[in-house]
């Protein structure tokens, strides 16, 4: 076994050395808000079992609590890290340095700030209400300008790439890169400076919240999974010719699974029936990147088995989502906890732990030393897969057998509720453990980043030669 | 994907050919409804809302009641809506025209409240503001909405006690007066009466009953010739 400082900074290139502090704020900004998120969702959780708990605190209405909490997780978590990891793979894979790292740093203080002053937004009453689009307008436009300037990196990284081809890595990252600020500044217009009217307003910010996942987060995730399940098991990725179908089926039909939570709702059937029918084409998608991926579930690091188990659950996240999609099934599921129990399969178990795995991949090679601590690695890998596991159960259980007990006309709320507070309390514990499992990566990843941090413990990684030796 | 420009196109033109096949086709369908005028009663529908009532339903998305509230009926063959009570019909786009901000909802951790003034027996003020400052359901024991008490004020009782002072046990020499903001929520829940029957919301006749979609479908098109008679 090569000792951990040695074999990392024998990996470090010129290429992450000029990204390192840029690319670390963005990640220590990630982190952070991934955090806080927690405490949040933690709040909220314990709210639905205990709805007497901090009701009196205006701040944290169990509405905007939730709203504050979602808001954070995907601007402040999902798109730090997100952004940080496609920059890393788009600059490795393009084969120069990556240029403008101080817009990345500017952009990167500039979205923070932007996402903070919507967070006091919220807590003071400027919630738009309206889902994945919570944050109050007028740090929006702040927000669109801050991301063009990280993105600038990225571009040039991506027109100036070294190779002539690309790499399925590439496009996933480029494309999210791009979309994110056309699907931002249209819902903003259709929905917060110029509203449409009436139901038309369920209808575009149902295609905006569907988009933020199809064309934003799957490709944020997607793409430091393309580039590190080849690194890791150092062969090429099987039926890698179908990957260009599948990311376009997921570009172009992705956007129109727009209608999926309006099955029954006051707009034209049609709405949701194309919806459905593309959750079912989306399953081609799926399945593809099950089988170009699938060699990564083998043995590996801490880092690739994150990565594998959470390339598993955005399949299964892709596979629940088109059963709900059914009317049949929807007449149960539809409002219950099943759709937040999808929606974490996919938000934490499909895109955290992928990049969970990305970071314990990339931040050893960014900084050129192995973890501080390998026990804590391992803690909080261990803690993420419980909480996740936890979370997405107690929410199935509960949403079902709230779905069951409304379609029965007898059974009152109160009912319900004492029906489901077992699996409720569950979820209130997922919460927490997945709480303590952040906690325990902030510390240990402030440790590591820190430049005055001690001499680094025992490596997590497997040798890195190995890893090198098939550099794609 | 060696040629960044066609590449770049690719990328806009599947996120424009969704906008367009979503937002665009559903909003030349819904975007010029209008009221439904009704010559038996001379009147048109839906009615505008009350000046207080959409200042409420600020108050309502801005403490997020969306988060477990929906406001949307679904048809009868489609889970218990109808059967809790909850309207006498399904919700339809007019419904919603004259309203700034939609918040069809998307969880029901409580009932749904589309048309909360028209329930049986139906909700008053009092029971309301009730609800909103104990977190009691009027009539029953159960505590299942929180309590918002930062709805409201306590003030020292100077001569006559308050005509809108809520009927709940305070310190004596104290009374509970609703806020402002609490006014204006609940003449919002108050205002939530779709019990107009349009055309469009009337169920299927019997005999086209057997396929769920086609029965279904029938409301796209009925509500569009509504829209272009006006």
């Amino acid at each position: 076994m090569i000792t951990a400082q040695t074999s990392a900074s024998a990996e470090v290139t010129a290429i992450d050395s000029a990204a390192r502090w840029p690319l670390l704020l963005l990640l220590v900004s990630a982190i952070k808000w991934l955090v806080l998120s927690g405490v949040l969702a933690l709040i909220a959780s314990i709210q639905l079992v205990q709805p007497t708990f901090l009701a009196d605190c205006s701040v944290l209405t169990h509405g905007r609590t939730v709203a504050m909490q979602e808001s954070i997780f995907i601007y402040g978590w999902a798109a730090n890290a997100g952004l940080a990891l496609a920059l890393w793979v788009l600059g490795r894979l393009g084969g120069s340095p990556l240029r403008a790292t101080n817009w990345i740093v500017g952009g990167t203080i500039a979205w923070n700030v932007a996402v903070t002053l919507g967070l006091i937004g919220i807590a003071t009453g400027d919630a738009t209400s309206i889902a994945f689009l919570q944050l109050p307008r007028y740090v929006q436009l702040m927000m669109v300008v801050a991301y063009g300037a990280i993105a600038v990196s990225g571009v040039l990284a991506w027109a100036g790439r070294r190779t002539e081809g690309t790499f399925a890595a590439q496009w996933y990252a480029v494309a999210a890169l791009f979309l994110f600020p056309w699907l931002f500044t249209a819902a903003q217009m259709m929905l917060l400076w110029s509203p449409v009217r009436g139901t038309m307003q369920a209808v575009a910010s149902g295609w905006f919240s569907q988009g933020v996942w199809t064309l934003w987060l799957a490709p944020l995730a997607l793409a430091p999974a393309y580039y590190i399940v080849p690194k890791v098991t150092g062969k090429a990725l099987p039926s890698y010719e179908f990957a260009p179908h599948s990311f376009w089926c997921l570009l172009v039909v992705g956007g129109f699974t727009g209608g999926r939570h309006l099955v029954g709702g006051p707009v034209p059937a049609w709405i949701a029936s194309l919806a459905i029918v593309s959750c079912s084409l989306l399953l081609f998608h799926y399945f593809v990147v099950f089988m170009n991926l699938r060699a990564g579930f083998g043995r590996g690091s801490t880092a690739s088995r994150l990565v594998a188990i959470g390339l598993l659950a955005y399949v299964f996240g892709g596979l629940v989502d088109s059963i709900t999609a059914f009317r049949d099934i929807a007449a149960v599921t539809q409002f219950t906890f099943v759709e937040a129990a999808q929606q974490q399969l996919a938000l934490y178990g499909g895109f955290t732990l992928i990049l969970f795995g990305a970071i314990y991949y990339a931040v050893p090679r960014l900084v050129g030393k192995g973890w501080a601590s390998g026990a804590l690695v391992s803690a909080h890998a261990g803690l993420a897969l419980l909480g996740v596991a936890l979370l997405v159960v107690s929410l199935l259980a509960a949403g079902w057998a709230q779905g069951h007990d409304m379609l029965d006309e007898k059974i009152s709320f109160p009912a319900i509720a004492a029906h489901m507070r077992t699996w409720l309390l569950v979820a209130v514990a997922a919460q927490g453990v997945l709480l303590l499992g952040n906690l325990l990566l902030f510390v240990n990843f402030l440790k590591t980043a820190c430049p005055s941090a001690a001499a680094p413990a025992e490596n997590p990684f497997r040798p890195p030669a190995t890893m090198e030796a098939t550099a794609s | 994907m060696k040629n960044g420009p066609i590449f770049f196109l690719g990328l806009f033109t599947a996120l424009t050919l969704s906008w367009a096949g979503t937002v665009l086709l559903s909003n030349h369908q819904l975007g010029a409804l209008s009221q439904y005028y009704d010559e038996n009663e001379s009147a048109a529908f839906p009615l505008h809302q009350p000046g207080l009532a959409a200042r409420g339903q600020l108050v309502y998305a801005d403490l997020g009641c969306a988060a477990c509230h929906t406001q949307q009926v679904r048809r009868p063959d489609f889970g218990a809506d109808q059967a809790r009570g909850w309207g006498d019909r399904q919700s339809v786009a007019r419904d919603y025209i004259f309203q700034s901000r939609v918040q069809l909802g998307a969880t029901r951790i409580g009932p749904d409240l589309t048309n909360l003034a028209a329930r049986k027996p139906a909700y008053d003020a009092d029971d309301l503001m009730s609800l909103l400052y104990t977190g009691i359901i009027p009539g029953t024991k159960v505590l299942t909405h929180p309590p918002y008490k930062f709805l409201f004020d306590e003030r020292p009782v100077v001569g006559q006690t308050s005509a809108q002072a809520l009927k709940v046990a305070t310190p004596a020499g104290s009374q509970i007066v609703p806020s402002e903001r609490a006014q204006s929520l609940v003449s919002f829940l108050l205002s939530l009466k779709n019990t107009y029957d349009y055309p469009e919301a009337r169920p299927m006749p019997a005999e086209k009953k057997e396929g769920e979609h086609g029965a279904k479908k029938e409301e796209a098109p009925a509500a569009k010739k509504e829209g272009e008679k006006k």
